[in-house]
């Protein structure tokens, strides 16, 4: 891998100063019980079910075609759309128009610092933008071009992945490329019998390992992007160790959630648009 | 490869009627072998052929720090090399995106604890533990890349022996340990709950498994579904294409079904293996 050398980085080993932390000696089953009652109520209030509070707002790249900033209380993502440019490097026609993906982590973004190279969950999770993308757009209005996305997390505090999605569907929209739906997207961790919509970066870290003794030993991440009125899933990932029945369930309470969004975003749209036309008026 | 649309509807109509191109049910897999422990520098390793697809994986294991955040547990990471023997197309950096969305699939579906018990590779916590390099090559694409993958990397880790560690000894921040030189003093690797994956394609109205490569052009989406015992370990959506909530749920219940008889065939294959036997015949013997 080829480094770059003009970037000061880190020393190339270091500890993130919280592992050697005091009060991080309680067993993650006790942090589990913390932070989630057995009711389903959350750290933050929230029901099980319950989304955090999303802000949304396009345009906040001048330079780019289409922006967008989303904000689901301390998550901050912000995606800027491209003009179509032709592929570069590629020699035979293809009749389809391409989508590029780029989902970084800023360095500041999370406890540990991440490099400026895309690691491989950040190349992973472009991967899968690009899949939920892809059945969203026009792609064979704009064949042998591509639309580069490029999304950039400042702030993670769980469901990025999903906040970038839906930030990206809202800044294709702005920049004017041709769709067939809104997109929207939503995480969800599952631990034990917990179904927890949206987690934050906490409850994420939770849902990695079972907690839970057999049978209820079901734990992982989910994310969903579905595309609202052809109720159609457009990406689906899960990680983890799920079964059949805790899985279908997290799928309906997934593609409900992800309904309850597209108001918002549709709002947001409508804002831009008026807005648009008043500067049009005058 | 490219099919015209008098193709594409022969395949469909195929489909459609449970009698595919090359004869087979809709869920049923081309014939398969399997080779394991073919290749002498590794620790442990398979071949797969599944009809046109060719894939061989090789198991590495050198002594490594744990990752501080985890100092109880082993590393095991997975490298996809797609050489361009296997189709033209993997020319250069062709086959990357490939590479990297196949070795993180298998990241994802190896990383629960319920999966593959990481601390059982660890020498010395927070000191010393076994990193486990699973190397994989594709040497032929006849479609159905994930599944042969999948199947070939627990047939190489079931194969792996790891070296039985006699002593380990710790003299300030010197930490010093003691291999057996007996060759055949070691560890079988438990792969029991290992993922096997099943990628099920949506032709038409129906959903089928074990795709061709004709077909993985007639399919408007797939599902990678990666199965541990009776849970899912991984699922995740490939190809341009959305699909219908209920058709997703249906994907998951067949790949399901598919997954467990291949683990049985799998775990029965495998059983057969008799190291003492003389069996070399074949591939790189």
């Amino acid at each position: 891998m080829p480094v770059d050398h003009k970037r000061i980085n880190g020393p190339e080993i270091s500890i993130p100063y919280q592992l050697f932390d005091k009060l991080n000696t309680k067993s993650l089953k006790t942090q589990f019980s913390e932070i989630v009652q057995p009711n389903g109520t959350r750290a933050d209030g929230r029901t099980s079910t319950e989304h955090r509070k999303i802000f949304l707002k396009t345009g906040v790249v001048s330079q780019a075609k289409g922006s967008a900033y989303i904000e689901l209380d301390q998550t901050k993502v912000i995606v800027s759309v491209f003009d179509p440019r032709e592929i570069p490097n590629k020699t035979d026609y293809s009749s389809k128009g391409e989508i590029y993906c780029e989902f970084k982590f800023a360095p500041f973004s999370c406890h540990k610092r991440r490099l400026h190279q895309q690691d491989a969950e950040e190349q992973q999770f472009s991967a899968i933008m690009k899949q939920a993308l892809e059945s969203a757009v026009f792609r064979h209005e704009f064949p042998n071009f591509q639309v580069d996305i490029y999304a950039m997390v400042l702030h993670n505090d769980g469901a990025a992945l999903s906040a970038a999605i839906t930030a990206a569907g809202v800044a294709l929209a702005h920049a004017g490329i041709p769709m067939y739906d809104l997109i929207t997207s939503v995480t969800l961790a599952v631990q034990g019998n917990h179904l927890l919509v949206d987690p934050t970066l906490e409850e994420e870290r939770l849902c990695q390992v079972p907690l839970f003794k057999e049978e209820e030993n079901n734990h992982g991440i989910v994310v969903l992007s579905v595309l609202a009125t052809h109720e159609q899933i457009s990406q689906f990932y899960q990680s983890g160790y799920l079964s059949y029945a805790c899985l279908s369930s997290g799928i309906e309470m997934l593609t409900n959630a992800a309904k309850d969004i597209v108001t918002l975003v549709k709002k947001c749209l409508v804002k831009h648009v008026i807005k648009s036309v008043r500067i049009v008026e005058d | 490869m490219a099919l015209c649309e008098a193709e594409k509807t022969f395949v469909l109509h195929g489909v459609e009627e449970n009698f595919r191109v090359d004869g087979r049910e809709r869920e049923d897999y081309r014939p398969i072998e399997l080779e394991t422990n073919i290749v002498s520098h590794a620790f442990g390793s398979a071949r797969l052929r599944l009809a046109n697809t060719d894939v061989l994986v090789a198991v590495k294991i050198e002594v490594d720090v744990p990752y501080p955040e985890r100092p109880k547990e082993g590393k095991l990471e997975f490298f996809v090399d797609c050489s361009a023997n296997a189709t033209p197309d993997f020319e250069g950096r062709g086959g990357e995106d490939l590479a990297i969305e196949i070795s993180n699939s298998l990241s994802a579906a190896y990383k629960s604890p319920e999966v593959f018990d990481l601390t059982k590779l660890c020498i010395l916590k927070g000191h010393k533990c076994w990193k486990i390099f699973v190397d994989i090559l594709l040497l032929e694409c006849g479609g159905n890349l994930y599944d042969a993958v999948s199947i070939a990397v627990k047939a190489a880790l079931w194969d792996t022996r790891i070296p039985l560690v006699k002593s380990v000894t710790v003299d300030g921040n010197n930490v010093d340990m003691e291999v057996s030189d007996e060759l055949h003093d070691c560890q079988k690797l438990d792969v029991t709950a290992a993922p096997i994956m099943v990628t099920v394609c949506k032709i038409g109205e129906q959903c089928i498994v074990d795709p061709n490569v004709a077909e993985e052009l007639c399919s408007v989406g797939a599902v990678v579904i990666a199965v541990s015992k009776d849970k899912f370990s991984t699922v995740l959506q490939i190809g341009s294409g959305s699909l219908h909530p209920q058709t997703l749920l249906e994907c998951l219940q067949m790949g399901e079904k598919v997954a467990q008889r291949l683990s049985e065939a799998l775990t029965e294959t495998l059983s057969e293996i008799n190291p003492n036997k003389n069996q070399d015949v074949g591939f790189l013997k």
